[in-house]
């Protein structure tokens, strides 16, 4: 029969974290990246 | 009649084993235990013979057993035969198996059908409809075994797969390959007695089987189980379906779509009645489709 | 009283027959090539009817959905997915900025719904019971198809009731019109929700498929992901028709609108980058999750990789940065490339990836493509005779 082998499921949970970390970084960059002023208005009405 | 006279053990609440007397035994069995058939693949001599019966019983393909030499190949069920035998070679010679729906106890098909054409039936075989199916083949997408088929070639095709001959069943009688097999390969009871057997059978010979019996845990329990003397990858079976219940990966998804019925709409016509009040000033000017002079 | 009614019918029908007489050039370009192709598909839909599925598609008991279901259906209804983010913004947040698209995204979700979820019926091998999930005893309540059958027919509904009053408009039906457009917000709001989980369903379509699809493409999460997705697949989508449908029906938007339009692809754009960049980050942390790092080392990998940074994450910052530059130039070419990463995402999860060990695989057959390309065309029709008759791209006046 099977034999048991241990899994911890939340091995990954730390590196997820860590990616959290990085979008909230990354987010807030592109956020105010895209509501700062308009840099080229040439074609712009 | 010694083995299944020893082995006249029941589940109760599908927990539990009681071993007892015939007569309790028979006082607890759940009227409602599904049955099943246990395939013990060390007994199969490749005869072939419940493929000609399933073939007659079901009005199918009859193989020519002598000469179509099919067991040379690796086949599958199709839309002609609803099962197949084949021929595994492993380090224990020649292994022959039989192979056909797997009656699973959650059965992702019945799960997965639009209009309960594909039905998981109170006895234990998963059967089907034509008067329902719409032939989405969903069933066929689900199914962990790959056992539905499709007649592509029809212009009315329907789903074929093994149904362990329920109109048997009714009758009282055992499925067509059960009753075929010269070599009690097949054995047709209830799966709580067939598990028995075969556990049976295991801890009696424990170096002829491997200590496995597929379809024990399998996609969270099939009605045919299979006993082997090779670890079962190696007579063509999946091992790595996991022992989950299928219908169990849409379960969630299907607890959220009331949740979503109930909560989105209240919190919709709420944002609606906040972003209302800041626009309020603009009063008439907002209304996409305008009210003409008549607003 | 019932003799006006009459009367009132009798000019109906005599409007009706003007609007169906055809206007402008018979041999345009698109015609040519469209007629054929309709043509052709309703001769192979008559041998798919009378001799089965198998003689006119590659399908097979290994492969039983193809590119009837993977594209019309999956992919056509998550481009489809304009309509219920447009309205949500509109009528719901009420940003009017965005009213002047209202109409004709919503005529293109309708026909959309019409004619891609009504694909099915060719899919089907017994469509002669396609009614029977809705009527009698056979609710397969357990089944994702289930919900996704109910949910394809009541927002249709709900889009239609929410075209509605442009119907009503042009056919001079005053208290039709008003009738209908108070309905508006309700159907909108049913709309939305249906959407939801009409688009997270067709992903959970392939939650049971778990060992047949590729791990890289299988999740559980697949229904956050197609709903997700289909957002910016939309706001894409808003932004690709539009630009043809301004190019192509010139003369029937006025010059005014046409600036605010690119105001509103700006807008389209900046909403598109921020919801490509959450996806490509729930698209990372189930990578993380799963540990997937090894996967990436075959042909399978970098085909994923091309998918996920290729058609996510790149077009996403083309967005911004178009938006941002404000070059409309850079954001089509972004909706072009987040449209083709959709397509490439859905066909991949339905039909690519699916059986990704088995030594034959599926391709679709050329019947199935040309049947896929009337059913595209005829919409187009539809679409054209509808915003060339009624007031589809105009305004509020």
């Amino acid at each position: 029969m099977n034999s048991f082998v241990y899994v911890n499921i939340f091995e990954t949970k730390g590196l997820e974290y860590l990616l959290l970390l990085c979008f909230w970084v990354l987010f807030i960059y592109l956020v105010r990246y895209l509501s700062a002023p308009v840099k080229n208005r040439k074609d712009w009405p | 009649m010694d083995r299944r006279g020893f082995l006249k053990t029941t589940l109760v609440a599908g927990t539990a084993a009681l071993a007892g007397n015939q007569v309790q035994a028979q006082e607890t069995r759940n009227p409602e235990e599904f049955v099943g058939i246990l395939v013990d693949t060390t007994r199969c001599i490749g005869c072939r013979a419940c493929e000609v019966a399933c073939g007659e019983e079901h009005d199918l393909l009859v193989p020519d057993v002598i000469n179509d030499g099919a067991l040379e190949a690796q086949r599958t069920t199709s839309d002609k035969q609803w099962m197949v035998v084949n021929k595994h070679e492993t380090e224990k010679g020649d292994v022959y198996v039989k192979r056909q729906c797997m009656h699973c106890y959650q059965a992702a098909c019945a799960t997965a059908c639009p209009t309960i054409a594909m039905e998981k039936t109170k006895k234990g075989p998963v059967i089907w409809d034509g008067g329902k199916c719409l032939g989405c083949r969903f069933c066929m997408v689900s199914c962990p075994f790959d056992m539905p088929k499709f007649e592509y070639g029809s212009w009315n095709p329907k789903l074929q797969k093994c149904t362990m001959c329920f109109e048997r069943l009714q009758a009282g009688q055992k499925p067509a390959c059960v009753k075929a097999c010269p070599t009690d390969t097949l054995i047709f009871g209830t799966r709580a007695d067939n598990l028995e057997i075969a556990r049976h059978r295991i801890y009696s010979h424990p170096d002829k089987y491997v200590h496995q019996i597929y379809g024990e845990h399998e996609v969270g329990g099939t009605g045919y189980i299979y006993l082997s003397a090779v670890p079962f990858d190696q007579i063509g079976f999946r091992t790595d379906l996991g022992n989950k219940p299928y219908p169990e990966y849409t379960k969630e998804f299907l607890y959220a779509v009331p949740m979503v019925l109930f909560g989105v709409p209240a919190f919709l016509l709420g944002l609606n009645a906040l972003a209302g009040s800041s626009n309020s000033a603009e009063g008439e000017a907002f209304d996409p489709d305008r009210e003409g002079g008549e607003g | 009283m019932s003799t006006a009614v009459t009367r009132e019918m009798g000019h109906f029908f005599q409007f009706l027959i003007q609007e169906m007489k055809p206007r402008g050039p018979w041999l345009t370009p698109f015609n040519i090539i469209s007629v054929p192709v309709i043509l052709t598909g309703l001769v192979i839909l008559y041998f798919r009817f009378v001799y089965g599925l198998g003689a006119v598609t590659n399908l097979s008991q290994d492969f039983p959905w193809g590119f009837w279901l993977g594209f019309d259906v999956v992919t056509g209804i998550a481009l489809a997915g304009g309509a219920y983010v447009i309205t949500f913004v509109v009528y719901v947040m009420k940003v009017d900025k965005y009213q002047s698209i209202v109409r004709v995204t919503v005529l293109n979700a309708l026909l959309a719904y019409i004619f891609y979820a009504g694909a099915l019926l060719f899919d089907l091998g017994r469509p002669w019971h396609a009614f029977n999930p809705y009527i009698g005893n056979s609710f397969g309540f357990s089944s994702v198809m289930f919900l996704i059958c109910w949910h394809f027919m009541l927002y249709m509904v709900a889009a239609f009731v929410e075209f509605s009053p442009v119907i009503a408009e042009w056919a001079h039906w005053e208290k039709a019109r008003k009738i209908l457009k108070g309905l508006t917000l309700g159907t909108v709001i049913f709309g939305i929700t249906l959407s939801i989980l009409h688009q997270s369903g067709l992903g959970a379509l392939f939650l049971m498929a778990k060992p047949k699809i590729h791990p890289l493409w299988w999740s559980e999460f697949i229904p956050i992901l197609f709903f997700v997705s289909s957002i910016y697949a939309g706001l894409a989508m808003i932004i690709f028709e539009g630009t043809i449908s301004h190019r192509v029906f010139k003369n029937l938007i006025d010059p005014d609108s046409h600036h605010a339009f690119d105001d509103i692809i700006f807008g389209l754009a900046k909403g598109a980058a921020i919801t490509m960049f959450v996806y490509y980050f729930m698209k990372a942390l189930l990578f993380v999750h799963d540990k997937q790092w090894g996967l990436l080392g075959d042909g399978w990998g970098y085909w994923y990789l091309l998918e996920v940074l290729g058609f996510v994450l790149v077009p996403g910052f083309m967005f911004a940065f178009g938006f941002r530059n404000r070059s409309l130039n850079i954001v089509k070419l972004a909706s072009i490339l987040a449209l083709l990463g959709i397509v490439l995402n859905r066909l991949n999860v339905s039909i690519i990836s699916f059986r990704w060990y088995a030594d034959v695989h599926y391709y679709p057959s050329w019947q199935e493509i040309v049947v896929t390309l009337m059913i595209i065309f005829t919409e187009i029709w539809i679409f054209r005779w509808i915003v060339t008759r009624m007031p589809v791209f105009k305004p509020a006046h």
